[in-house]
């Protein structure tokens, strides 16, 4: 069996005259957490839908879990989409013993799985109650329940953490990360970087629908940040900005970010600065996800 | 196979739904009322004794009036307590008005007024409080005609006894040979008011569960389940799912009906009350009613099942489920032509066209029993009909299902329709 759970080759999808996804291709290895990263409207969640048969790619390959689109794996995934929604007249208990069921968990198993996901979550007195009468955040986790309770190898999810209040946000960092321990895969797509740096090994960055970068977390943070410092200052430190070993900068306010030309010293930086401004801190850093999602979007744009 | 998930929720959340149990108890309660309240106010009339004033200004009418009044109360009273007054000539108008007075007072129930041009014009008068009681005015109608006409045959020297026996109307007995040969004595307006009933249930329940079921489909798209649902399996187990589990839901509400009218129907037939027997209903009509309610059901809900998957919100989807209805609104329109000429060329045909075939076949049946071939013929096209409905919802589904925003337009659609290949 292949160690990679999705092989996308090539997929294209247009919508009229409107190139969704231009040739985009995704190998996610098995066991991993992988970031699919990229700004709204960059093509994430139509990838996403074509990788869960959703939708069918105009041209291109995938394969998920060694099968073709033809084959019946959709029981080995748990998708969670980006907007959320349940049947809010259903009961709790019945509601998620169906998701189960359609993903091919037997009646009283599902029934049990469902019980025992709400003692968790601390909604077990909430089982015979129709959803509709759950607060927002109870449905959240209603939901997150709905989208594992089958057990799933491989868990897509599509901006998992947007409207999340922080405790929700937590329960679902830790469903995710129970999962990966467990060997199972956990792809998601996103906007924010710091999930992205704090969970992913893998990522892959889309924008206008094209991959414009893809690896590992440690590959892609080596080839961008070999030559990076942070520097925290009082007083006026525009000038830091036009120092001959300074490539480029991001400015973060009471922060600057200079990005380094290949070969220069990081101490050269730092003597020019003594003297001129009050340094609070001076680090050699590598660039955040963040950092460097926003200069790559900004120059493939 | 996941599609029975499907048709299992569809089917118990349709079921346990509080609208689904008020009409399941409500109709059976109007069906029911419908038949059985006239006869309940035809038969319970109060039984009393009414008060009856005759101003009489040809003379001797009025006691004539009297002795043909021999009603009886349960208790053998007379139900008629008659006092004739004689009015003749100027003393007519002040008696008149002096007994219309007592009406007024409530001394008297009835005040009749029969002035001496009666016998020339036949015109009279009835006071009363209540005007709605008119078996009592029929009675008076009646008995009046005949002492006035025996008046007048006996000035032109005939006897009233003898004219009235020769000129006695032929009753004709109507009643319909049915296929297998047996003669059935049948009244005609209970059959009428049978094929309004089954025609309207049917109607009610296509047009209620097909909405359902448009509607259904909206809520998994506006609350975007259906991506978790088209994750999970293929976009046909979930129509197909939809269309049994709620069909299946429909049926069970007609079967409970069917055996609330079969009930009351059995028990319409042994009863002694002679008006409530000729609501007596063949069982075969529930079969019928049900196997076309299925047929219809299939036909239009695939149609509300497309609307569904085309709209993003109900608002949208209620200008084309209107589109939708106005088929069924044609045999409901053409209903009273077809009742009374069930048999005709343009009846057959109508009842032979799918879209119009459900409620139009479903009535010439409780009518006049077709030949089995048209039935069958109609039942084949229906199924050819259903196929294609279905097919073209399918592809309809496919690509609507996941496109939100505006309402699209018939290009759109047709647009979709070519994209699902």
């Amino acid at each position: 069996m292949s160690d990679d759970v999705i092989e996308a080759r090539d997929i294209v999808k247009r919508y009229g005259d409107f190139v969704a996804v231009d040739r985009v291709s995704l190998t996610v290895p098995r066991g991993t957490i992988f970031g699919l990263l990229g700004p709204n409207g960059a093509g994430k969640s139509t990838t996403i839908r074509m990788l869960l048969r959703v939708m069918l790619p105009d041209e291109g390959s995938i394969r998920v879990l060694g099968g073709d689109v033809s084959t019946l794996n959709v029981d080995r995934i748990g998708y969670l989409p980006e907007e959320r929604g349940l049947y809010k007249k259903m009961k709790v208990g019945d509601l998620l013993t169906f998701f189960a069921e359609i993903k091919g968990v037997a009646r009283a198993e599902a029934r049990k799985r469902a019980l025992s996901w709400l003692e968790r979550m601390g909604l077990a007195d909430r089982a015979a109650r129709p959803v509709e009468e759950l607060s927002k955040g109870m449905q959240q986790k209603v939901q997150f329940i709905a989208t594992v309770i089958h057990e799933p190898e491989l868990l897509i999810l599509d901006e998992p953490f947007s409207g999340l209040d922080p405790v929700n946000a937590n329960v679902l960092k830790d469903i995710m990360l129970d999962f990966h321990r467990r060997g199972h895969t956990v792809v998601f797509s996103t906007h924010m970087m710091e999930q992205v740096e704090k969970l992913c090994e893998h990522i892959c960055l889309i924008n206008k629908g094209r991959v414009v970068l893809s690896g590992t977390l440690a590959a892609v943070k080596k080839q961008y940040g070999h030559n990076g410092v942070s520097v925290r200052f009082a007083g006026d430190g525009a000038f830091l900005k036009t120092l001959p070993e300074v490539a480029s900068f991001q400015d973060n306010g009471n922060e600057l970010f200079l990005r380094l030309h290949d070969g220069a010293q990081p101490a050269r930086v730092l003597d020019a600065a003594r003297g001129r401004v009050e340094i609070l801190r001076f680090e050699i850093a590598e660039p955040s996800v963040h950092d460097i999602f926003i200069e790559r979007v900004s120059e493939s744009s | 196979m996941k599609v029975q998930h499907i048709i299992r929720r569809e089917y118990l959340e349709n079921v346990r739904r509080k609208s689904f149990m008020v009409s399941t108890l409500l109709v059976p309660v109007i069906m029911a009322a419908f038949f059985v309240l006239p006869v309940v106010f035809a038969l319970f009339v109060p039984d009393r004794q009414y008060r009856v004033a005759v101003v009489d200004q040809v003379g001797g009418v009025g006691s004539e009036i009297a002795a043909a009044l021999v009603d009886t109360l349960k208790s053998g009273e007379r139900k008629y307590a008659v006092e004739s007054i004689d009015a003749p000539g100027e003393r007519f108008d002040a008696e008149r008005e002096a007994r219309i007075a007592a009406v007024q007072r409530g001394d008297v129930d009835i005040a009749v007024a029969i002035p001496a041009t009666v016998l020339s014009d036949g015109k009279a008068e009835y006071v009363t409080r209540e005007t709605r009681n008119f078996n009592i005015f029929e009675r008076f109608t009646y008995v009046v005609s005949d002492v006035v006409v025996a008046r007048r045959l006996a000035a032109e020297g005939f006897d009233f006894t003898r004219v009235k026996a020769l000129t006695e109307p032929v009753k004709m007995e109507m009643s319909r040979v049915s296929a297998t040969g047996e003669v059935e004595e049948k009244n005609f307006l209970a059959e009428y008011g049978l094929v309004f009933v089954f025609v309207m249930i049917l109607y009610m329940a296509t047009l209620s569960w097909g909405i359902t079921i448009s509607r259904s489909v909206i809520e998994e798209k506006s609350s975007r389940v259906i991506e978790v649902l088209l994750s999970s399996l293929t976009p046909r187990d979930l129509m197909l799912g939809k269309l049994v589990g709620v069909g299946l839901a429909g049926m069970t509400q007609l079967s409970i009906w069917a055996v609330v009218g079969l009930a009351m129907s059995g028990y319409a037939a042994t009863s002694s009350i002679a008006m409530l027997t000729s609501f007596e209903i063949p069982p075969a009509v529930f079969a019928y009613l049900m196997a076309y309610f299925l047929l219809g059901f299939a036909l239009y809900s695939a149609l509300f099942m497309t609307v569904g998957a085309a709209c993003s919100t109900e608002q949208d989807a209620q200008q084309f489920q209107g589109l939708i209805t106005l088929p069924m609104i044609v045999p409901l329109m053409t209903l009273m032509l077809l009742i009374q000429n069930p048999g005709s060329g343009l009846a057959v045909v109508l009842s032979m066209i799918p879209l119009f075939a459900p409620m139009m076949m479903l009535a010439r049946i409780i009518l006049l029993e077709p030949p089995l071939w048209q039935i069958a013929l109609s039942m084949a096209l229906l199924l050819v009909a259903i196929y294609f409905s279905i097919t073209f919802a399918a592809r309809i589904f496919r690509v609507g299902i996941l496109i939100y925003g505006k309402r699209p337009n018939l290009r759109e659609l047709i647009h979709w329709y070519k994209l699902a290949k």
